[in-house]
């Protein structure tokens, strides 16, 4: 029998910094191993974009040299060029975003919110953690091993196409093959554990439908992971054999096909693209609510509009290879299913505004970074629907505009995100406060520096600039001066981040309270205190601490 | 609901316990089945393609293995929480047995005019935490329910015994 265990002892954290760190099996630590980890790996990707912009800042090949950087005269070196932007997609892709929103914020705070004590398996949550660390690992060896045109590294592009993947010299693409299967198979553990948890551990009395948006994001991502990354581990699986045993999966010279890779990959690419941005729409969520001082507008269809989003997003694939000959039919379908992507993220984005539609509106830092995602991302979903129309295509595929397009929706949709999470929880994840007033002038900084990057890049996009190329006319040089001086700016916001989150470890004010906002923070983890204790919610808690919605 | 009393608790030597106690689940069986269909019926959507080809052994243990894993793990968290809890009147003796995830069934005897109820607000494993003692134990009792449940559940007990030791006393 189990006999009574009454000595009043208190939960005190006797860990060391090694166990705690290393052999994490706490949700809330391997959480923040997550976001620090995938703010390193991000600084490392930015910086690739840095020196990328600035060899674009003037037409001409002036930094990237055969002889070396910035050598006289200068013979272009096209792989070094081909290297960056593969890594800065595979990095960004797989290492950085999804490890931040889905890895970091889901693991902090998907068990909070709907009241479990960890997730269902803390020790394969150990386990996902270190393979992608082991993943984000084999990238970077993979980028300094030796790879195609007697170089170091790959420069395939982040989607891997054969022949080019397959032909591709060195051992450097193998490599690359396996972080992303490393990545994957730690995505996919990641996923079995946040659907389990979410399904299995909701606190009593919180059905389905009364489970806080942010977890509900985090359920639908892992649903998409999970239907999608063994796709991908099946595609690049092939590639290797290709690559390695003779294999003809996708080379026409045995009966392979190289287009059927194209079909398998963006059947896994595109749902990427949602993975990336829904547990982001699941934070602004509760950012708006609480700045806005008013419960989120249509939850009901909010939660659809995810379950929505994250249906249609594996039945538009073909909509990023319009010009691989497929037939008109074919290509009628995918440009309607592609825009009717617009209907649920337009039901988002109508209730978001009419969450702060008479509300009373704080300009926080979060708040601010919440509405530069709303503007951004809708900029970049309306360029969407015009990429989506297969005739409109034909002009713009692989131009500017495309870039412009997906970095409105990623780098900034996804990112701003990142940025009103990281300021929303920064004190419940730290215990200290960061400095309010730095964290605006980052989010001007940023924002003004992204869209002069960018929105730039549409022009040339329809002036007919490709993609993935070193160098470009005289033609182009204008906005492409621009576009290299947002870039600048955009990293120097992105260093002062780095800044604001070092002062405010060693220097910011003690959180005092539970609930630093206001009572519209209204979720299960502003009941803890900053920064919440080891083990949280042992006991199930009350059903009156998290059931707040007034239509109930 | 994770404790449920039998309709007639103070019969003694009734099949049915007296008290039975789990810990709670939030996904019930019915939907542990929709999740293995959803998940299997969509993972085949991409297979159609590529149906007759080659490629096809290239995807399908990948996906296989996905649906295997979410089995497992949906099957793991139901097996966490097999945790069964009961409370039987065997003549005038009250019975607990304690059957724990793993290692075998616990027991605790004692006759039930001597058994004892109480609740350590603080200071117990949980808040509110409640024991039965007697027997030269003291033993705990639902601890994994959540902590209204705990203090319903006190009551209850307490009513229980007090009923069963009027009965007994001369």
């Amino acid at each position: 029998m189990a006999d009574a265990a009454i000595h009043g002892h208190d939960h005190e954290d006797e860990r060391s910094f090694f166990t705690r760190w290393f052999m994490s099996t706490n949700h809330k630590d391997i959480g923040i191993l997550y976001l620090i980890t995938s703010a390193i790996v991000g600084l490392i990707s930015v910086c690739f974009t840095v020196y990328m912009r600035l060899e674009l800042m003037e037409p001409g090949v002036q930094y990237m040299c055969l002889e070396g950087f910035m050598a006289e005269p200068c013979t272009p070196n096209g792989h070094l060029w081909n290297v960056l932007i593969t890594y800065h997609g595979v990095l960004m892709m797989f290492f950085v975003v999804i490890p931040a929103l889905f890895g970091g914020f889901g693991n902090y705070f998907m068990p909070l919110q709907i009241g479990a004590p960890d997730m269902a398996f803390p020790r394969m949550n150990n386990l996902s953690y270190w393979m992608y660390f082991a993943g984000t690992a084999l990238g970077v060896a993979s980028m300094l091993s030796p790879g195609g045109n007697g170089q170091l590294g790959s420069g395939v592009g982040w989607v891997l196409y054969p022949p080019l993947s397959t032909n591709e010299g060195g051992m450097s693409m193998d490599l690359a093959i396996f972080a992303v299967h490393v990545s994957g198979a730690s995505s996919i553990l990641g996923a079995i554990n946040m659907i389990t948890t979410f399904l299995n551990m909701r606190a009593p009395g919180m059905t389905l439908f009364k489970v806080p948006l942010f977890a509900w994001s985090i359920f639908v991502t892992s649903w998409l992971i999970l239907l999608s990354l063994p796709v991908l581990a099946g595609a690049i699986t092939m590639l290797l054999t290709d690559r390695n045993f003779g294999t003809t999966f996708f080379d026409p010279a045995g009966g392979g096909d190289p287009i059927l890779y194209q079909h398998i990959l963006w059947f896994f690419g595109h749902p990427e693209v949602y993975i990336v941005i829904l547990p982001g729409f699941g934070l602004v969520s509760h950012v708006f609510a609480t700045f806005a001082r008013k419960p989120v507008f249509g939850y009901l269809p909010m939660v659809w509009a995810l379950i929505a989003i994250g249906g249609l997003g594996f039945v538009v694939w073909a909509h990023h290879m319009y010009t691989v000959g497929m037939s008109l039919t074919q290509q009628s379908y995918f440009m309607l299913a592609t825009m009717v992507i617009a209907v649920p993220t337009g039901v988002k984005i109508f209730s978001w505004i009419a969450t702060m539609w008479g509300g009373s509106l704080e300009f926080k830092a979060p708040m601010l970074f919440g509405l530069g995602f709303l503007v951004l991302f809708t900029i970049g979903g309306v360029t969407g629907i015009v990429l989506s129309q297969a005739g409109v295509d034909r002009a713009y595929h692989d131009t500017y505009y495309v870039v412009a397009h997906f970095h409105y929706t990623m780098s900034m949709g996804a990112a701003f995100t990142i940025f009103a999470g990281i300021y929303f929880y920064f004190g419940k994840m730290t215990g200290r406060h960061y400095n309010e007033f730095a964290a605006k002038i980052h989010f001007w900084l940023f924002f003004i520096g992204v869209n002069v990057t960018f929105f730039p890049q549409h022009f040339l996009g329809r002036q007919g600039m490709p993609r993935r190329y070193i160098d470009y006319p005289e033609a182009f040089a204008y906005f492409n001066k621009i576009s290299s001086v947002g870039a600048m700016i955009s990293f120097a916001s992105f260093i002062l981040f780095f800044g604001i989150v070092i002062h405010a470890l060693l220097r910011g004010r003690k959180v005092e309270e539970n609930n630093y906002w206001n009572e519209y923070a209204d979720t299960l983890e502003w009941t803890l205190p900053c920064p919440p204790p080891e083990h949280t919610f042992e006991t199930l808690p009350k059903q009156e601490d998290w059931d707040k919605a007034p239509a109930h | 609901m994770p404790h449920q009393w039998s309709p007639s608790p103070s019969v003694p030597d009734s099949a049915v316990p007296a008290l039975s106690l789990t810990p709670f689940r939030s996904l019930p069986r019915r939907g542990f089945a929709w999740m293995i269909l959803l998940a299997f019926g969509l993972s085949l959507i991409p297979l159609l393609g590529v149906l007759g080809t080659m490629a096809l052994w290239g995807l399908l243990p990948f996906v296989l293995l996905m649906v295997a894993g979410l089995w497992w793990g949906l099957e793991q968290s139901y097996k966490s929480g097999d945790i069964l809890e009961e409370l039987h009147l065997r003549g005038d003796e009250l019975c607990l047995t304690h059957k724990p995830v793993k290692g075998p069934t616990q027991e605790w005897r004692c006759n039930c005019y001597w058994a004892r109820v109480d609740m350590h607000v603080s200071g117990g494993k949980v808040p509110f935490y409640i024991t039965l003692s007697g027997n030269g134990r003291q033993v705990e009792i639902g601890s994994f329910l959540s902590e209204d449940e705990r203090k319903v559940l006190f009551g209850e007990l307490k009513d229980y015994l007090k009923a069963l030791q009027q009965v007994q006393a001369p």
